[in-house]
C-alpha cells in the first residue's frame, strides 16, 4: 500500500493503549475486543505491562483511548491518569479505568482526577465494549 | 513487555455451538467392524510415516515415529483391543491424540471413514454382551443407521 | 481453532499458578517469622495482595470455586493485616491448607471439570469463622499534613500502606528522581534495591509536564525509620533529591477527593513550562523497531515449554541442512571446483557458528533454577512431617542451580518420593532419636550444584540409615540374588539392591506412603532424563542419595550406529572409543563375553541379542563401541558405525516408561526416528550378576 492510502487506513483505525500488569487480564481484554470487533471496527491494541511502559508508549503515535487498571504496583492507574491530565498533549485523551468492585475510594479519586469512564471487575465483553463506546463518544 | 496485536474486523462472530446433546465422532474400521471416537479427542490424522520399532515395548506398541518433529508413540489399536489385524493397506491411518501428560499417541487403524453426529438418543449403553477385553473401553453403541458403531473411550485406551 | 478467549484462559491458568506459588512462598516466609518471633507486616500485605489479585482474575474468568476461596482468604488476610486477628500457628496451618485446595481447584479448572474439590467447603467454613468481623475500621488520626495532591492519587491499598507505616512511627520522604528512559529499568532496580534497606516505597508518581522521549521524572513516596541525613547519604545523587515530608498538626481532613482535579494536578507538578514540544511520531515507529527500552520492569517472560521445543525442532532441522551443505561442498570439491567449494565451506562454517549460537541461546532460555521444585518440596515436607508427627528440619542449598526446564518438570516426583521415603523410613521417631542421642528434629538436606556438564542433586538425611541385612534378606526372598551372591557382594552392590523392583516397597500399605514408590521407578525415571542415581548409607548415621543429571536434555553429540536395519544413537559423552571387531580374543566367563582391550577385560554386550533384534552376520565383522559409565566399562557390539551427529533427544512418552535401556529418541532426517541408548542402564543391566540376571531382565520386558 502506498503512503497516503496507508495513512488513511491508519487514521480510521482505533488505537487503544491498554495498561495492565496482569498477563491474563491483558489477554482477556484482547479477547473481549476481538469479540466486539464488529461494533468497534478496526482496532489496534497496544499493550503496556506497567505504568512505566505506558509512559514510554504514550509519546509514540496518537492514541484514541487509554484503558488502565487502577491497582498496579509502582505507578498505579490514578497516578497515570493524573499524569495524562496534567499534560497538555494528552489532556483530552479518553481514559477508561478498571477498578475492583469494592473500592469506592478508588473510583471517587478517579472521578476527581478526570477519568472518562469506569469499569468494575469482573466484567463481560459486552460491558467492556459498551464502556469503550461511552468513553469514546463522550470525548468527541 | 509491549505487545502489538491487530484485532481485525470480523463479520458476524460465530460462537462455538453450545455443548448440547449432539456430539461428533470420527468413524474408522478395525478389521471388519466399525468403531468411532469423539472427534474432539483427535488432533490429527496422518498416513503412517516410518515407524521405528522399540525393543522391549508392550506387544501392542508398534514403536515410535515423528510427525513434524513431534515424537509419537504408535499403538496398534487392533492389537490393543485384541481384534484381528489384517496387513497394512494404503488406507491404513494413524489417529493422533494427546494424553493428559502431554504424550502424543498415535493409533493405527485400518481405514478412516467419516465424521458422524450423534444425539444422546442415538447412543445405546453397552451391554455386557460384548467381548470382555473391549468393554472396558466402550462408551456405547451408536446406531445412526442400521450398522452398529462401537464408540470407544479414547482416554481409557491410551491410558490417560 | 484456538479462540482468543481460550488463549486468555491459558494465560489465566498460568498466572493463577504463579500467584499461588508466590502466596506459598509468602506463607513459608511467614512461617519462619513466627518461629523467630519477628513481625513483618509486608509479608501479610503481599499475601493479601496475591489473594486479592487471584480473586479478581477468578471473577473475570468465571472460576467460581477459586473466587470463593480467594474471597474468604482475602477477608481473613485483611483481618490479619489490620491487626484485628492474630496470626497463630493454627491460622497459618489453615492458610497452608488453602494452597493444596487451590492446587486442586486449578487442576479441575484446567480439566474443565465442574466438580468441587473435596475439602473446599470445610476450608471455607473454617475461614469464615476466623475472618470477617464487622468491626468498622478504627479511624486513624494522623499527625501528618500530606499533600492532598499526593493522597488523591493513592489507591486504597497504597493509602493503607501509608497509614500503617505512619502508625508505626515511620517518617515520610519524597524522593524526586529523574531518569533516562534508555536506562530506566536498571536505574529503577538500583534505587529500589538501595531504598529497600531503609524502608518501603509506597508509590511512584510521574511528574513533569510531558514525558519526553528521553527522560522521565518521578516522585517516590517512601516510609523509613531513618533520619533524613542517612537517607540523603544512601540515596541522593545528582538525579535524586530526598526531602522529608514534615510533621505538622493536621489542618484539614487527610485528603479531599472532591478537590478540583486540575488544582490537584497542578500541585503535583514540579516542572512547569519549558518542556520540548514533541513532534508527532509516526505510528510506524512503535511497530517497526521494538526498542530494547520497551521492555517492562519485570525482566522475565513466561514461556510455554512447547514453544521452546518447537524452536529446538527447527534448530534440529537446520542442523540437517547444515550437514547437507557440507556434503555438497565435499562433492563440489571432488568435481574439481575448488573456488566454489571453498566458498561453500565458508558458508557452512558461518552457518554452523550461528546455529550453535542460536542453539545455545534457546538452551539458555530453557534453563530454570531448581528452586522451583525445591520450594514445592518444602510444602510437602511440612505436610508429611505433620502427618507422621516427626519434626523435620529441611535445609536447602543451591536452589539457584539451573537446569533444563523439561528435566525440572520430571524431577519433582522422584525427589518427592525419595524425601517421603526418607521421612517415613529413614528418620526415626522422637523417642528413638532421643534414645540414640540425636536432636529431636530430623534433618533432611537438599543440595544442588553444577559439576561440568552435569547438575548434582544430593538428598541426605540423618536417620537410621539402610539396614543392609534386611535389604539382602528381602532381595533373597524375592529371588533377586542367591546365597553365593550374598557372600560376594560389596557394600556398594548391596546398597544398590534398593534399585531392584519390589525391593524398596513395603510389605503392607500404610496411610502415608502406601506401599511406597519403589526406588526402581525413581531410578528408571532418572535414567529417562539421562541421569544416574547413587546411594550411600551408614547405619545409625544416615543415608545420602546422589542424583547426577545432564544440564540439558536438549542437544548432545552422539555416535550413530546400526544394528541390522535399525539405527541407534549413543551419547558421545559416554563413549570412550570405537573399534573394529573381528571376534578374536573373546572369552566367555560366567556366561558373559569378554574381550581383551589393552591388557584389560572388557565385558561385551551384543545389542542385537539384548534387544532381540535380527542380527546381521553374527560371526562376521562388527564394531565395538566402548561405553564408560563412572568406573564401569562395557563394549557394545553393533553392525555398523554411521558417524557422529548432534542430535536433539526427545523423551519417550509415559506409555513407554517401563522400557529400560533408552533415554529417548531422535529424529534422523527424512522423518526417520532413531532410539537413543542409555549407556548407564545398559551397563547396569549387563554387568548385573551373570547371564541369569540378564535373562530375567529380558523376560520381564519381553
Amino acid at each position: 500500500m502506498d503512503v497516503p492510502a496507508r495513512a488513511e487506513a491508519k487514521s480510521k483505525m482505533l488505537r487503544i493503549l491498554l495498561v495492565e500488569d496482569s498477563q491474563s487480564m491483558r489477554a482477556f481484554v484482547c479477547a473481549c475486543l476481538d469479540q466486539g470487533a464488529t461494533e468497534l471496527g478496526e482496532v489496534e491494541l497496544i499493550e503496556a505491562a506497567s505504568g512505566f511502559d505506558a509512559l514510554r508508549l504514550l509519546p509514540r503515535g496518537r492514541h484514541d483511548l487509554v484503558i488502565s487498571d487502577i491497582n498496579m504496583p509502582d505507578i498505579n492507574g490514578l497516578e497515570l491518569l493524573n499524569f495524562i491530565r496534567a499534560n497538555e498533549k494528552y489532556r483530552d485523551l479518553p481514559v477508561l479505568l478498571i477498578s475492583t468492585q469494592s473500592s469506592e475510594k478508588d473510583r471517587q479519586r478517579g472521578l476527581a482526577l478526570g477519568a472518562t469512564a469506569f469499569l468494575a471487575k469482573p466484567f463481560s465483553s459486552e460491558q467492556l465494549v459498551a464502556a469503550l463506546r461511552a468513553a469514546l463518544d463522550g470525548a468527541s | 513487555m509491549a505487545n502489538l496485536t491487530r484485532v481485525e474486523r470480523r463479520g458476524h462472530l460465530r460462537r462455538a455451538a453450545a455443548a448440547g446433546p449432539i456430539r461428533e465422532f470420527l468413524t474408522f474400521t478395525l478389521s471388519v467392524d466399525l468403531y468411532a471416537v469423539e472427534l474432539t479427542t483427535i488432533r490429527e490424522i496422518v498416513s503412517p510415516p516410518p515407524v521405528t520399532h522399540v525393543p522391549r515395548a508392550q506387544h501392542d506398541v508398534l514403536g515410535v515415529c515423528s510427525v513434524r518433529g513431534v515424537l509419537v508413540t504408535v499403538v496398534d489399536l487392533r492389537k490393543r483391543l485384541r481384534v484381528a489385524a489384517p496387513p497394512a493397506s494404503s488406507r491404513t491411518r494413524i489417529l493422533l491424540s494427546e494424553t493428559g501428560s502431554g504424550e502424543v499417541v498415535g493409533l493405527l487403524v485400518d481405514e478412516v471413514r467419516q465424521v458422524i453426529r450423534l444425539g444422546a438418543g442415538e447412543i445405546e449403553p453397552v451391554a455386557a454382551v460384548l467381548g470382555g477385553d473391549i468393554s472396558a473401553h466402550v462408551l456405547g453403541i451408536g446406531r445412526p443407521g442400521n450398522d452398529p458403531i462401537i464408540l470407544l473411550d479414547l482416554s481409557s485406551i491410551i491410558g490417560d | 481453532m484456538v479462540d482468543s478467549i481460550d488463549k486468555a484462559r491459558e494465560e489465566f491458568f498460568s498466572e493463577a499458578q504463579e500467584i499461588i506459588e508466590t502466596f506459598s512462598r509468602n506463607l513459608l516466609a511467614l512461617d519462619a517469622t513466627i518461629s523467630e518471633g519477628v513481625k513483618d507486616p509486608t509479608l501479610i500485605n503481599e499475601a493479601f495482595r496475591a489473594v486479592h489479585t487471584l480473586k479478581g482474575l477468578a471473577g473475570l474468568f468465571g472460576a467460581v470455586a477459586m473466587g470463593t476461596l480467594s474471597h474468604h482468604l482475602e477477608d481473613l488476610l485483611d483481618e490479619l493485616r489490620l491487626g484485628r486477628a492474630e496470626l497463630t500457628r493454627a491460622v497459618l496451618d489453615l492458610l497452608f491448607g488453602s494452597i493444596d485446595v487451590f492446587g486442586k481447584i486449578l487442576a479441575a479448572e484446567r480439566a474443565g471439570s465442574e466438580a468441587i474439590p473435596p475439602g473446599l467447603d470445610e476450608l471455607v467454613g473454617r475461614l469464615r469463622e476466623l475472618g470477617g468481623s464487622d468491626v468498622p475500621e478504627p479511624g486513624m488520626v494522623t499527625e501528618y499534613e500530606l499533600d492532598p495532591g499526593m493522597l488523591a492519587v493513592l489507591t486504597e491499598y497504597e493509602e493503607h500502606r501509608l497509614r500503617s507505616n505512619l502508625e508505626q512511627g515511620l517518617r515520610l520522604y519524597r524522593l524526586h528522581v529523574k531518569f533516562d528512559l534508555a536506562t530506566l529499568d536498571k536505574a529503577l532496580e538500583e534505587i529500589k534495591d538501595r531504598a529497600k534497606r531503609h524502608g518501603e516505597i509506597i508509590t511512584y508518581l510521574p511528574t513533569g509536564e510531558s514525558s519526553s522521549i528521553e527522560t522521565i521524572e518521578l516522585d517516590l513516596l517512601m516510609a523509613s525509620h531513618d533520619d533524613l541525613s542517612i537517607l540523603i547519604g544512601a540515596l541522593a545523587s545528582e538525579r535524586i533529591i530526598v526531602e522529608e515530608i514534615e510533621r505538622r498538626p493536621q489542618l484539614s481532613a487527610a485528603f479531599s477527593s472532591r478537590s478540583h482535579p486540575h488544582v490537584a494536578a497542578e500541585r503535583v507538578l514540579s516542572v512547569p513550562s519549558g518542556h520540548p514540544r514533541l513532534g508527532e511520531e509516526a505510528a510506524d515507529l512503535a511497530l517497526v523497531s521494538p526498542d530494547r527500552s520497551l521492555r517492562s520492569l519485570t525482566q522475565t517472560v513466561r514461556v510455554d515449554i512447547r514453544k521452546l521445543d518447537r524452536l529446538m525442532n527447527i534448530v534440529g532441522e537446520l542442523a540437517i541442512v547444515r550437514n547437507v551443505l557440507s556434503r555438497i561442498a565435499d562433492r563440489v570439491r571432488a568435481e574439481g571446483q575448488p573456488q566454489i567449494s571453498s566458498e561453500l565451506f565458508r558458508v557452512h562454517r558461518n552457518f554452523e557458528r550461528r546455529l550453535t549460537e542460536m542453539q545455545d541461546g534457546i538452551l539458555e532460555v530453557r534453563m530454570v533454577p531448581l528452586g522451583q521444585v525445591f520450594e514445592r518440596l518444602s510444602r510437602v515436607v511440612r505436610q508429611i512431617s505433620r502427618e507422621l508427627d516427626k519434626e523435620i528440619r529441611f535445609v536447602i542449598t543451591g536452589s539457584e542451580t539451573e537446569i533444563d526446564k523439561l528435566i525440572v518438570e520430571e524431577l519433582s516426583d522422584p525427589l518427592m518420593h525419595m524425601i517421603r521415603n526418607s521421612i517415613d523410613h529413614g528418620i526415626e521417631d522422637a523417642a528413638e532419636r532421643a534414645r540414640v542421642g540425636k536432636p529431636a528434629a530430623g534433618t533432611i538436606a537438599l543440595n544442588a550444584f553444577q559439576k561440568g556438564n552435569h547438575v548434582v542433586i544430593e538428598i541426605e538425611d540423618d536417620g537410621r540409615g539402610i539396614d543392609e541385612n534386611a535389604l539382602m534378606q528381602k532381595a533373597l526372598r524375592l529371588g533377586k540374588i542367591d546365597l553365593t551372591d550374598r557372600e560376594q557382594l560389596s557394600r556398594e552392590e548391596i546398597l544398590s539392591l534398593i534399585f531392584l523392583p519390589g525391593v524398596s516397597t513395603r510389605e503392607r500399605a500404610d496411610d502415608v506412603s502406601g506401599r511406597g514408590v519403589g526406588m526402581d521407578v525413581v531410578k528408571t525415571n532418572i535414567g529417562h532424563l539421562g541421569g544416574v542415581i547413587d546411594v550411600q548409607s551408614e547405619p545409625g548415621i544416615g543415608t545420602k542419595m546422589t542424583i547426577t543429571l545432564p544440564i540439558t536434555l536438549a542437544i548432545v553429540s552422539a555416535l550413530l550406529v546400526k544394528v541390522g536395519e535399525q539405527v541407534f544413537a549413543i551419547p558421545l559423552n559416554s563413549v570412550s572409543e570405537a573399534l573394529a571387531f573381528d571376534g578374536r580374543g573373546v572369552r566367555v566367563v560366567d556366561g558373559r563375553e569378554l574381550m581383551g582391550l589393552r591388557g584389560q577385560s572388557l565385558p561385551l554386550c551384543r545389542l542385537a541379542r539384548v534387544f532381540d533384534l535380527p542380527e546381521e552376520n553374527p560371526s562376521g565383522r562388527k564394531f565395538v563401541v566402548v561405553a564408560t559409565v563412572g568406573t564401569k566399562r562395557l563394549g557394545i557390539l553393533v553392525d555398523y558405525l554411521i558417524g557422529q551427529q548432534d542430535i536433539v533427544i526427545k523423551p519417550l512418552g509415559k506409555s513407554l516408561a517401563q522400557v529400560r535401556g533408552f533415554s529417548g529418541a531422535t529424529e534422523l532426517g527424512d522423518q526417520n526416528v532413531g532410539l537413543v541408548l542409555d549407556p548407564a542402564a545398559l551397563v547396569e543391566e549387563v554387568l548385573l550378576s551373570g547371564e541369569s540376571a540378564r535373562e530375567k531382565g529380558l523376560r520381564a520386558h519381553g
